[in-house]
């Protein structure tokens, strides 16, 4: 039961993270597009970069969660890969509880006020010919997503860490 | 309450060490930290609520949108297996010259520059690239061991690594503080081209200095780097070398060289080089659906957690300077004798043994914002400062027994090498590291003189 909500969760992010990586692609495009634009037709659009840096903030945002499912986010390895599987269980489990849980929720809870203030003003971007109505709260939207998407995958992180500790392996029983 | 920042940072040290994700052992050690501040009434809780909107500077930030198309440019080279072809044509190039192929490894090292930054991945692309083959013909283990250690730490000191874009965007912000900090207040302005330009000639004096140490290892020790016999019928003609060779050095001659120019922000040019990998692939036939997949994926996990580790470390730094710690270190380093020297050697000092534990990212994110701007106030010039940094961190990498790269060269080396090969192989090169060092400190304009010559900073 616990494993198959943990499976669950793995497969949301990885769709998550497999549909927003395309964004990567589109930004170079769009990048390069700019250049050429600029140098062979003399002409640029504000909105068009505007772009780049919106893919560019959807990208590690909501990519954050993927990364952690595919175990991407860096680590001080030079002990924890002589670990055996249970002590690493044990880390990624205090981890996830102690640092990963409260951090996502500071941050989604300390971002609301801001997303919200953002909504009701109908924020546009400043730049004239930039960015219409709804595309930057739906930017600054990313501030709750992130948490929100990061900390699921974090309780499937907890979800697998547990059922690990609970199953002795081999070695640890015939000890 | 200073000495809570002292707790603050070394817990977060110790925490690292037992391996959880660092972005979120960064963030949650200081909030954990700030909590018990507000409990004890000894943290000012109004100090986190401008978190939001740094997080939104960081999703906006124009400079490290350049982080993750450099990235995407290095990860389709790789991919694409332009970097092994590139290596497998140099090496039958110079493979009847003895060294030869430390120095195709040492050429290839300098062009993943743009790849990844990050120390582990480069090290180890370069040991599963050039180790097996290197040992089949005859290499000592231990000089094999060490020109792949410091060819896979080069790439971080040559532009355009994404390590430099980081730098460059701390930099920035340091340099504006320090100078408001002087009572400047129209400050002077350092960019991340500026950086690009300044690591260029240090760059490639390391470059020049690791193929002189090579050379001579052949002459005087020609049994540890035997030249290679050709069979016929191996002949690299000229077409096939330029083939192999010229697309890839043209890119990144290109990207490097618009920048430089000023033709193009780093941005453009990251843009355009990646746009131009793509087609290069493309032209190899080494591009398929499935293939591109892979680089998108890739480039937004390195992304992400690069970004993260910035947002943890925002989180971090609010709360450290929370508890007044800026303020203690910036006391001590303006204590210390000898001045702007003084302070310089200190800070060098630290991030040296800092590179034991962390990497290149987490010190440019956590440790250089609180130091930078002291050591600016007191007058360094912030191009010099930075690839100073970058060049102590890289030797910091390569010090046995603690160095980076080591480790990650241990983890895909055969067990046939012996660990201490891998140590007395890389000793000459943190030789030649603090040469470059002390050369940088003695001739600072090694690192000043060309972005002076091109911006007229």
């Amino acid at each position: 039961m616990r494993q198959a909500a943990a499976s669950a969760i793995d497969r949301l992010s990885r769709l998550f993270g497999h549909v927003t990586a395309w964004l990567t692609l589109a930004m170079v495009v769009v990048t390069a597009s700019v250049v050429v634009l600029r140098y062979a037709f003399d002409t640029g659009f504000i909105w068009l970069q505007e772009s780049v840096t919106w893919m560019h903030a959807a990208v590690f945002m909501l990519g954050a969660a993927y990364t952690l499912q595919v175990d991407g986010h860096v680590r001080v390895d030079v002990f924890y890969r002589r670990f055996g599987p249970r002590r690493r269980a044990l880390i990624d489990l205090t981890g996830v509880i102690l640092f990963l849980l409260p951090m996502t929720a500071f941050l989604a809870w300390s971002a609301w006020d801001f997303v919200a203030a953002s909504w009701s003003l109908k924020e546009a971007s400043r730049e004239s010919g930039g960015l219409a109505y709804p595309m930057i709260p739906l930017l600054k939207s990313i501030l709750l997503v992130m948490p929100l998407t990061l900390a699921l995958q974090g309780l499937a992180v907890a979800l697998r860490a547990t059922a690990v500790l609970r199953h002795p392996g081999p070695r640890a029983a015939a000890r | 309450m200073e000495w809570l920042a002292g707790v603050l940072f070394l817990s977060v040290i110790v925490l690292l060490l037992a391996g959880f994700p660092v972005a979120f052992t960064l963030g949650g050690t200081a909030l954990i930290f700030a909590a018990l501040g507000i409990a004890a009434g000894a943290f000012n809780e109004a100090l986190l609520t401008g978190l939001p909107n740094r997080i939104f500077g960081i999703m906006s930030n124009a400079t490290l949108l350049a982080v993750p198309l450099f990235v995407f440019m290095g990860v389709t080279l790789e991919r694409a297996r332009i970097a092994e072809r590139l290596l497998d044509t140099l090496s039958r190039l110079f493979g009847n010259l003895g060294g030869g192929l430390g120095i195709s490894v040492t050429l290839v090292g300098m062009l993943l520059a743009a790849s990844t930054g990050i120390v582990g991945a480069t090290v180890v692309t370069m040991g599963l690239l050039s180790l097996p083959t290197m040992l089949k013909r005859g290499y000592s283990p231990s000089v094999a061991a060490g020109t792949i250690c410091a060819a896979g730490t080069l790439g971080q000191i040559i532009p355009p690594s994404i390590i430099l874009v980081m730098l460059g965007d701390v930099m920035t912000s340091a340099y504006q503080q320090a100078q408001l900090d002087m009572g400047i207040f129209s400050p002077k302005t350092v960019a991340v081209g500026d950086l690009f330009a300044g690591a260029l000639l240090p760059g490639l004096l390391l470059v020049v200095l690791y193929m002189l140490y090579i050379l001579a290892v052949a002459i005087v020790r020609p049994e540890a780097m035997p030249p290679y016999r050709r069979k016929s019928g191996e002949r690299v003609s000229h077409a096939e070398l330029l083939k192999a060779a010229l697309p890839p050095l043209a890119l990144v001659f290109a990207v490097l060289g618009a920048i430089l120019a000023g033709l193009a922000t780093p941005t453009e040019a990251a843009g355009v080089g990646g746009m131009g990998a793509l087609l290069l692939a493309l032209a190899r036939g080494e591009l398929d659906l499935a293939r591109l997949r892979e680089i998108t994926r890739a480039t937004l996990r390195i992304s992400s957690m690069v970004f993260l580790i910035l947002i943890g470390a925002s989180l971090f730094s609010l709360v450290f300077r929370g508890y007044g710690g800026d303020d203690a270190v910036h006391a001590v380093l303006k204590g210390l004798p000898g001045g702007a020297f003084g302070a310089m050697l200190a800070v060098m000092i630290a991030m040296f043994l800092l590179g034991f534990v962390l990497d290149f990212i987490e010190i440019t994110f956590v440790v250089v914002p609180i130091v930078a701007p002291v050591l600016l106030a007191m007058g360094l010039d912030p191009v010099w400062l930075g690839v100073m940094i970058a060049v102590n961190l890289q030797t910091s990498f390569l010090t046995p027994p603690f160095g980076f790269a080591l480790f990650y060269l241990r983890g895909v080396a055969p067990a046939t090498l012996p660990t201490e090969a891998i140590y007395r192989g890389v000793l000459p090169f943190v030789g030649i590291q603090l040469l470059a060092l002390i050369l940088l400190a003695l001739l600072p304009q090694l690192a000043t003189w060309l972005p002076g010559a091109i911006y007229g900073r």
